[in-house]
Order: structure tokens, then sequence, then C-alpha cells
């Protein structure tokens, strides 16, 4: 029964599209399991910088009139202000203020931002869809695989910021600074490491992948205002998953490992389960986190160690 | 091998009077609601190696934590080369010359060696200066060179305390505070810590405040030493009359 | 005016669901974006049980519940040990899930959800109209309304808040936290359970869209409005964000269409969420605040208290201090000989990698007396109470406390046998009065068992009374009776020591473990306190402290144990202990090295 629907075909295409989505999956991940590991902010409005970068590109190619390369990359930079801007003037006041309830409280004002934001986008550009144009869109086969031209660059781009992010992480002394933030953020404070810059250097780190994301998937989709919410808690679940403590490749690898399993498990369920299989698999996965041993889950997330777990 | 540059910036005197690399006056300083430290002044002098002794929770780390600017000093002032200081950023004063190696988690233990030592030079931008103190630590604890590409927190607890030295000493400092260096290590290997820093301070000219409660150990190398209780200064010698002493059971 | 008594129906709808997130989120600190989610079991069940099988509406619904709360219950069980932001990642993947599967079942209306629930009918009333609602919806929400106030303002509510603020803490003073974790999650999500089947009868409607996660993020929002821990401020949230759309249609200032004002309200929200944390992280109202004693002029007690006013003493009955003199050394050593055995430890051992905390350790602590444990640090000191008390579990090794063995229990089940610690760090819950810490600490409360609150509930009320003026004799003992209605968060360390000491004292256990009773306070009354550890030995208790300040323990100690490297190296009085060449050079090193 279970062998009949496997095919070759329907296997290397499955592949493909998983390794397609699993770079979305995996860059988002990297970027929020970069800001969740160095500050431990639970960043629920990730979601929102996703859209916005998403909706500053289109007005600024369809309404201001740029050409679509640099409205991309403005539209970007534009939302990597507005993660910084959380980090400076919401995030970081609230943990000066709220102590020992920080995290709590970071967190409502996370989901407040969220809220807010994708409500004022709905005022402002509408509920419809909206079109990004750029390239012209192609088809590409591969043998028995069929995807198209952006899917192609999208896994590229993926990969090149992963790696380049991962190359900062390992030969620069940046990278190292936030290592160091990471790993023991008093001993990083004591040599005269800046929390505060580095904090802010992670969040526009994060939100510049979560940025890049948006891009490929408006330009190959289209643009909504609830489209940042699904990818998100993908990244959730690949930043979880992985652990904060991976390098950015370990990381970027476990999105591809999820968005393989979704599509594998459509050989064996309808559709409709394949994406509340992957959301079965971090129910499955946080059970027996919680039965396993301290020591595990503190070697995976050492932020943890900085409170009571 | 030229010594062009040394491990320790030789202190600039400012307006050449003071032979105080550090004055603490008046201090006050605590958790929150915690006060820890009440009243408390000290004063190093350049090349000097000073110790702060006393019982646990007698307010020592707190004291130090307050000097590199990590707690709020709530009253009182801190002089760091002439300057006051007291109300300037942790980072700042690192900046300045100030270091400290605290009692617990003093490497950055899931990194590398290499890369724990390239941290501490962090203020340094100068490769060639960065290469020539990385040099200079690797010739004072060779072990650290053998296991450069190790991660720190698989390395023996001896390892890492000389893993952590070298990190203060990577940023070439002129007031090193060290709390409690003898902590869990054997005597051998204290031996051999204590006597690198009497050697950088004698050589150098960096000064040195030193937390501990082996007193013994300390003895060999210090000047002079405050002793804290509860909080509070109750004490100041010089080395010569602490060993005079036919006990410490007092100071504790 | 149709239209208005919608809403209000609503709003009671709401308040239901808000008032049991608050019991979860606001008393317990149990932090869950799912409560719709339990909402979408109540509601699909309902629908499903009366499409498909004809049921009536209120058997329909209450069995909805029922489902609710046995889901509430299975995922109550990872929660248990998983911290804050893996619990909100847990309750989101359960909403997901929940609501996926919802969608995969074509019996349960597929993507569409159910709709087309029939008019819901009690004992054979159509509630045809908005208006018919009012009653039925006003009862349930009253009815759970008065049913999360009793719990939460009972002793079982108490411990919630204790497990919401320091799980260990809670633990240390013997309440079981993981039943009162289980039960909560089992309570509110059957109440949620119960809004669900209220809600789908009303719009006659189950379906995602309903139920989805946005829902979760409005219940959250009404509860974070009304405040923290306060039942009234949910109540009022909900009037608040039910309300706001339809007041912002209707305003006269700027011209709104329907969904304009939708989605306007939702922006304020967002942004009041956000403006709240900034301001007031405790949300609008305070927790323990009342309308009624608000109106009534009373103010709460000194809340900004920062540090100890100067000069400020402990204001103790001195008649309670009356101690004979401690005799000299010798005769304290020898009455502590003579003592019967209370805490017997033998061969005590722990590792941890390659760090040894205690190795072969013996140990034993005489009724009546006070025995010290010094040594230097990374001796291993504080890991032995850890040890004694059930929060580590040691290698190898037995305690016996009267006989009975105490390793592999429990930190809970430890301190109802009778020993119990105070912490370093002291840990007193900042939210809760002091006079409400001391209550924390007396055992066998009839009202901290939930099931007693509801079916005994005069005995329940009668043994809070006793409870509250037992606690007060304690706090009066310590000083501190002038303080008990001011919150653990204003006071200073000092004195938030001394309630720590009223709270383990409440326990009335045997055995009293205290961690550096005399460290971190004002040098003008430390005298006081160490009066007041001496009053306990001679109340019959038995004490061991552990120090660092060698006065102190010559001042207090009957005996005193010196730990080196996780093992007791000597014994004796403080004298004989000093006069050691030996313990010296442990102490301080070697003294002679030229």
């Amino acid at each position: 029964m279970i062998f009949g629907a496997l095919d070759i075909e329907t296997v290397s295409q499955l592949t493909a599209n998983g390794i397609i989505n699993g770079a979305a999956y995996g860059l988002l991940g990297v970027g929020f399991a970069l800001i969740l590991g160095v500050t431990g902010r639970f960043h629920f409005a990730y979601s929102i910088t996703y859209t916005l970068a998403a909706y500053f590109m289109f007005t600024l190619w369809d309404r201001v009139g740029l050409p679509i390369w640099p409205a991309v990359l403005l539209g970007i930079l534009a939302a990597t202000v507005l993660g910084v801007s959380m980090e400076q003037y919401v995030y970081r006041p609230l943990a000066v203020r709220a102590g020992a309830t920080a995290l709590l409280a970071i967190f409502v004002a996370s989901l407040g931002l969220t809220i807010a934001g994708s409500n004022l986008v709905q005022l402002f550009w509408g509920s419809e869809n909206q079109i990004l144009e750029g390239p012209q869109q192609e088809v590409i086969n591969w043998g028995d695989v069929a995807f198209i031209n952006f899917d192609l660059w999208s896994v590229i781009s993926a990969v090149v910021l992963v790696l380049i992010l991962a190359a900062l992480m390992r030969y620069t002394d940046l990278g190292r600074q936030i290592k160091a933030t990471r790993v023991n953020p008093e001993l990083a404070e004591i040599i005269g490491i800046s929390s505060h810059r580095i904090y802010l250097i992670v969040f526009a780190i994060g939100t510049f992948l979560a940025g890049s994301a948006a891009f490929w998937y408006s330009l190959k989709f289209s643009i909504d205002p609830a489209m940042g919410l699904r990818p998100v808690i993908f990244a959730f679940v690949v930043a979880f998953l992985a652990g904060t403590a991976s390098s950015p490749i370990r990381v970027f690898l476990t999105g591809v490992a999820v968005a393989l399993l979704e599509q594998y498990t459509s050989i064996w369920l309808s559709v409709r389960w394949t994406q509340t299989a992957v959301f079965v698999v971090l129910l499955v996965y946080l059970v027996v986190l919680a039965f396993e041993p301290r020591r595990v889950i503190l070697s995976m997330f050492p932020q943890l160690a900085r409170e009571k777990v | 091998m030229e010594h062009v540059d040394s491990l320790v910036t030789r202190a600039t005197s400012g307006n050449g009077e003071s032979p105080d690399m550090l004055v603490v006056d008046g201090l006050f300083t605590g958790y929150g609601r915690k006060q820890v430290v009440f009243d408390v002044s000290l004063r190093v002098g350049r090349g000097e190696i000073v110790a702060l002794l006393g019982h646990n929770g007698s307010g020592k780390s707190t004291t130090i934590r307050s000097i590199l600017g990590l707690l709020p000093a709530q009253r009182g002032t801190i002089h760091y080369q002439d300057r006051n200081v007291t109300s300037l950023s942790s980072s700042h004063r690192v900046k300045d010359g100030m270091a400290m190696i605290p009692s617990e988690r003093f490497v950055f233990a899931d990194l590398t060696v290499l890369d724990n030592l390239l941290l501490g030079a962090g203020k340094e931008n100068d490769d060639d200066v960065r290469r020539q103190r990385l040099e200079q630590v690797y010739e004072l604890f060779p072990v650290l060179r053998e296991r450069s590409s190790q991660r720190a927190g698989t390395m023996s607890g001896g390892q890492q305390r000389m893993l952590s030295l070298g990190l203060a000493l990577m940023s070439a400092p002129t007031l090193l505070m060290l709390d409690e260096p003898s902590l869990g290590l054997a005597p051998i290997v204290v031996e051999q810590i204590f006597d690198t820093v009497g050697r950088l301070a004698r050589e150098e000219n960096l000064s040195v405040l030193l937390l501990e409660q082996n007193v013994g150990q300390a003895m060999r190398i210090l000047d002079r030493a405050y002793v804290m209780r509860s909080g509070r200064l109750i004490l100041e010698e010089t080395a010569e009359q602490m060993r005079a002493r036919d006990s410490y059971w007092d100071l504790f | 005016m149709e239209i208005w008594i919608n809403y209000l129906d609503q709003v009671l709808i709401f308040v239901v669901f808000a008032v049991s997130l608050n019991l979860l989120l606001g008393y317990a600190g149990q932090v869950s974006v799912a409560h719709a989610a339990f909402g979408a079991i109540g509601g699909y069940a309902m629908g499903y049980l009366v499409i498909e099988h004809g049921w009536n509406y209120i058997p329909a619904v209450l069995l909805g519940a029922l489902a609710a709360m046995i889901v509430g219950t299975v995922v109550a069980l990872p929660a248990l040990r998983l911290s804050v932001e893996f619990l909100i990642l847990l309750t989101l993947a359960v909403s997901l899930v929940t609501i996926g599967i919802f969608t995969t079942f074509p019996v349960l209306g597929g993507t569409y959800g159910l709709i087309g629930i029939p008019q819901a009918q009690i004992f054979g009333y159509e509630l045809a109209e908005p208006r018919d609602w009012i009653l039925p919806l006003l009862i349930a929400a009253v009815i759970i309304y008065l049913l999360c106030r009793r719990m939460g303002e009972s002793a079982y509510g108490r411990v919630l808040k204790g497990l919401r603020e320091d799980p260990d803490a809670t633990r240390s003073l013997g309440k079981n936290v993981f039943a009162y974790k289980v039960s909560v999650f089992a309570v509110t999500s059957a109440m949620a359970g119960l809004a669900g089947g209220l809600y789908s009868g009303y719009l006659q409607l189950a379906t995602p869209g309903v139920y989805s996660f946005d829902t979760s993020l409005k219940i959250f929002a009404i509860v974070i409005f009304g405040g923290i821990a306060n039942l009234m401020g949910s109540v009022l949230g909900a009037f608040v964000v039910v309300l706001t759309e339809p007041i912002l249609e209707r305003q006269p200032f700027i011209d709104l269409d329907a969904r304009d004002a939708s989605l306007i309200q939702l922006v304020i929200y967002g942004l009041l969420l956000v403006v709240l944390m900034m301001l007031r992280p405790q949300g609008l109202l305070p927790e323990g605040f009342s309308i009624w004693r608000w109106l009534k002029g009373e103010r709460r007690a000194g809340t900004r208290v920062e540090m100890e006013a100067e000069g400020w003493v402990p204001d103790i009955d001195p008649a309670s201090l009356v101690v004979t003199p401690g005799g000299s050394e010798e005769a304290r050593e020898r009455e502590w000989h003579e003592a019967p055995v209370v805490l017997e430890v033998r061969g005590l051992s722990k590792r941890f990698g390659g760090i040894v905390a205690a190795q072969e350790l013996d140990m034993d602590l005489h009724r009546g007396t006070i025995t010290a444990l010094v040594g230097p640090n990374g001796a291993g000191k504080t890991t032995v109470f850890n040890l004694l008390t059930g929060f580590i579990r040691p290698d190898a090794g037995s305690v016996r406390l009267n006989g009975t063995e105490l390793v592999g229990k429990s930190p809970e089940q430890v301190a109802r046998l009778g020993l119990v610690r105070s912490f370093q760090d002291v840990r007193i819950v900042p939210r809760l009065s002091c006079l409400q810490n001391v209550m924390l600490g007396v055992q066998d409360q009839t009202g901290e068992h939930m099931g007693k609150l509801f079916y005994a509930p005069r005995k329940s009320d009668a043994d809070e009374r006793r409870t509250r003026e037992r606690a007060m004799e304690w706090l009066q003992f310590v000083g501190m009776a002038e303080f008990a209605d001011v919150p653990g968060a204003a006071l200073s360390f000092g004195q938030s020591k001394l309630v720590a000491l009223a709270r383990v004292l409440a326990t009335e256990a045997d055995v009293l473990l205290l961690d550096e009773p005399a460290s971190g306070i004002d040098t003008k009354w430390v005298d006081t306190m160490l009066d007041l550890v001496e009053a306990v030995k001679h109340q019959g208790r038995t004490v061991c402290i552990v120090e660092h300040n060698l006065h102190v323990v010559g001042r207090l100690a009957d005996h005193t144990y010196f730990m080196e490297l996780g093992m007791i190296t000597a014994q004796g009085t403080i004298a004989e202990l000093t006069s050691s060449e030996r313990l010296a050079e442990a102490y301080f090193g070697t003294s002679t090295r030229a």
C-alpha cells in the first residue's frame, strides 16, 4: 500500500519541493534562532517584520515607482530598521523595567506589536492580495523535476546568506562577540562587550534574513496581510528543533529537514494533514523534551541558563 | 624577540603626581534592595598587589563588580588613573585598562581557546599587536598554544584558569582584578598562577587587586591587604603585618 | 437596541473565557495561548453531538466541556516540566494541531467547520433571539466567575501564586506544585470548553475562524488588560474589548465603516498591550485590587518602600526572646551530644561530572540544638542542603529523619515529613503580602484542596481563618506584624529574611535548615536575628545553619561541622576548630612559604 505511491519521479519532485521550501524555513529559522539564542527574547513580532518587508518593497516599487531591485533592497532595509527599533525602543526598555517578569512582558509586547502591525497593514494597504512583479517567471525542468527560476534563485540566495553568516560567526571579531554574548553574557560584559550593541546587530541580521525570505515568497506568490504568521511559526519550529546554540548551517539544514518531512508525509497522508503533521512533530518533540534531563535542554538552549528553567 | 609592546600598557602618569592607579572612596553598593557594601574606601598603587580578604558573602565580589562598573555605586566615588570614572559604563572602563576575572564561569566554555583569547583583545584593532600579545600569552602558558583549537570547557580547571588570565592579559590592562583565582585548584597550579601574577606586577608595573580566601598563597605576592566583614572594611595591613599574625581566624 | 444585546451576549461569553484564562495565567502563571483551542474542542463537540446525534443542548455543552478538560489534563503533563518559552510554544502547537485536526475531518465540516448548528433549546424553550440568551449566559458567567474567584482567593489560589512566582520555594514548603498545575489546567480548560459550547451555540457555528489563533490572542489581551489575577479586571476587559469595535463605528468624530472600525480596534489594543507592558507590566488593575475597598477609601499599605527606614529594627516582643544565657562552648557541646539524634546522615555522596559535591558525608543533628556547617568556598555546603531536602538526588547514602528514610522523596514530601529549609537568596513571593507568604508555610490547609473548597466550604473557611491567625503569630514573633499587608516586593533584604524565617517556622517542622541566616542584614539588628534563631532552638526545634561568618557561628552553634571538598573533615566547638593548624591550612592555604 505505502510503496505503491512511491515512484522515483514523485519522490524527486517532493524532494525538490522540500529543498525549495526548506530554504525559506531554514533562513527564517536561522534568523529567529539567532535572535532568541543571543538575546533570549521571544520575538513574536518577527512575523510582522517579514510581512512589512514585503509591503515596503511593494510600495516602493508600485507607488513610488522604483525599479524592482532597488525597491527590494530598500524594502528589506526598511524592515531591518523596524526590527532594530523594536529592540531599541520596546524590548530593551521593557527588559530594564520588568526585571524578573521580563520574559512574559516582552512576549506580550511582541504580541501587541504583531496585532497592531498586521491590522495597520490592512488599514493602509487593504486586505486584498498585492502582486509584486519582478523578472519573468520561467519553468525549469531538470529530468523529472519541475520548478521555476525564482525557486532556484531563492535557494541559492538563502544558501549564500547562511554561508556568509556562518563565516561571519566563525572568522570575524563580531561573530566571536555574538557567540560570546550568547554563551556567557556576564563574562562578555566583563570583558567590555556591549550587549546593547550586540543585540541591535543580531536583530538587524535576523530581520534582514526574514526580509529576504519575504521577497522570494512575494515574487512567487503574492503579498497579503497574514503572510507572516505561517512562515514564522515554521521559524519557531526550526529554531527549537535545531536548538539556538547550533551553528547557522545546522539550523538551516534543520529547516530543510522539516520541509522535506512536510513533503514526504504527503505520500501517506492527504495534503490537509501535512501541515498539521509538522506541528504534531513539534508537539511530540516538546513532550519528549519535557521528560528529558535538564542538562540536554541547557546545552541546546544556553540562554535558559540565565533564567530559572 | 623584540618587546615592542608589553602585555601591560605602561601606565602613563596623567598629571604625574598620584602614585595610585585606583582610588575608591566611600563606596556603597548592592543589588537592588540588598545593600551589600557599606562605606568601603581603598586604593591600589601602580604596580602594587593589594589583596581584599574576607569571608564568603562579605562583599568582596560586589565591591570589585562595582569598581568595574557592572553595578552602579549608590554612594561614593571611584577614581581610576586620576580620573573620576564613577558614572562611566563598564565597557568604557575596560577600554581604559581595567580587567576582571570572575570567580565562576571565567572562560567562554563553548568557544575555542583561540577564540577566547582573541575576544580578550577585543578593543585592539591592529592585527600585529594582537598577534604579538597572543605570542606572549602563549609563552606565559604554553599549554594554551598546544590546545588553541580545543573547546575551553573541555580543559581542566587549572588550564581554564590560565586561559582566563590569558584572556585578561590580551587586553593589555593596567589594573587587573582577580576574584578567588585559587578556587578549586591544586596548590601547585595556584602557585604557578600567583607567581605569574607577581612577576607581571613587578616587571610590567601591573596593578593587581586580588580577592582571596586562600590567604596563605596570596601572602607570597601581596604588598598590602584589606579585610572585609559583612560589607564593611575592618582592617588594612601591610604584608609584613599580616605575616606577623599567628592566626587568620579573627579576620573571618 | 438589538445590536447592543448581541454585544452583551458576546461580552458574557468572553467573560467566561477571560476569567478562566486569568485563573490559569494570572494566578498560576501558566502562559497559554491555547485557550480558544479548548473552546474549539467544546464548541465542535457540542455542534457534532447536536447535529449528528441529535443531543440536547445542555448535555452536549457539558460533554464538550468534559472533552476539553481531558485534553487540558493531557496537555498539562508535559507542561509540568517546561519553562515559559517552551510552554508558550507547546500551547501554540496544541492550538494549531487542534484546529488542524478539526479542519481535516469532513464530519466536522472540514475547512468550513460546522455551520447551521440548530438553535439551542433549554428545557424546551428555544433561544431564538439574542435577548433570549442573556439570562442563560449571565447565569453561566456569574457561576464561572464565582468558581474562579473562590479558587483564586483561597488557600488553593495562594499556592497557585506561589507556583507562579517560585515553584521550588513553594515545593520546599510541602506543596506538590505538579498536582496544582495539572488541576488548574484541567479546570480552566473545562471552563474554556464550556465557553466554546456557549459560543458555538450562540453563533450556531463552530468554525476554524471562530476559534482561530486571533481569538486566543484576543482572550489573552483581555486578561492582560484587566490585570493579572484580577478577575473583575477581566470582566471589565471583556466589556472594553468587545465593545470597542461597535463604539468606534458609531462615534461622531471620524467617519469609519465597519471594516475600518474593526481594524482600528485591533490596532488600538495591540498598541495598548505594548504601552501597558512598558508602564504597568502587571496590568491596569493591580493584583488584589478590589473595587469595594477602593471605594471605601482604603489605600494599599506602603508599596514604595525602597530600603529600610533609617534606624528600623524589627518590632519583637522581648518576652518571646527570653532565653537562658547560653553556657560555655563546652557545656553546649555536651548538651548537643546528650540530646537525641533527629536527623541522621550516613554516607551521603554526589558527583556532578568531575566535581565531587559530597563524599561519604556523615552528619547528625540533635534535637533542640543548633548545628553549624562551615568550610571554605566551594566546599559544597549549600549542595548538602539540596541533597538533604530532596532537591538533588544523592548518588549514595541515607538520610533518616526520626527513623524515616528521606532519600528518594520529593522536596514537598520531605517538607511534609518535617524537614524544611530557607534559601540563601530568601525567595519570598514578591506579589503576595507578608502575611500571605507566611500562610503559605502552614501545613495541611483544608482550603488548599480544590475539591474541599466546594464540598466542605465552611471547614475550608474556618481553617483559613485559623491559618491566618497562626501566621500572624509567627509574623509577630519575628517582629514584622506591621508589614502584614505589605507585598513581599516592597521589603528590604533583611526584612524579607525575617518573613522567610516566619514562613519556615509556620511549617512547624521538626528540623530547620537555615542557609546563611545572618548575611545581608543590617549590622544594627543582626544580633536580634541571632536572638530569634536561638529562641527558635529553645522552643525545641532542631536547627542547622550554614554560615561563613565565624563570629555568628561562635555565638549560635552548639556543635560545628567543618566541610572541605565535599567531606566532613573535622567537628567540635569553634574554639577547637580554629585552634587546629591543619584546618587553618585548609581554610587559608599554606601559611608559611617565603
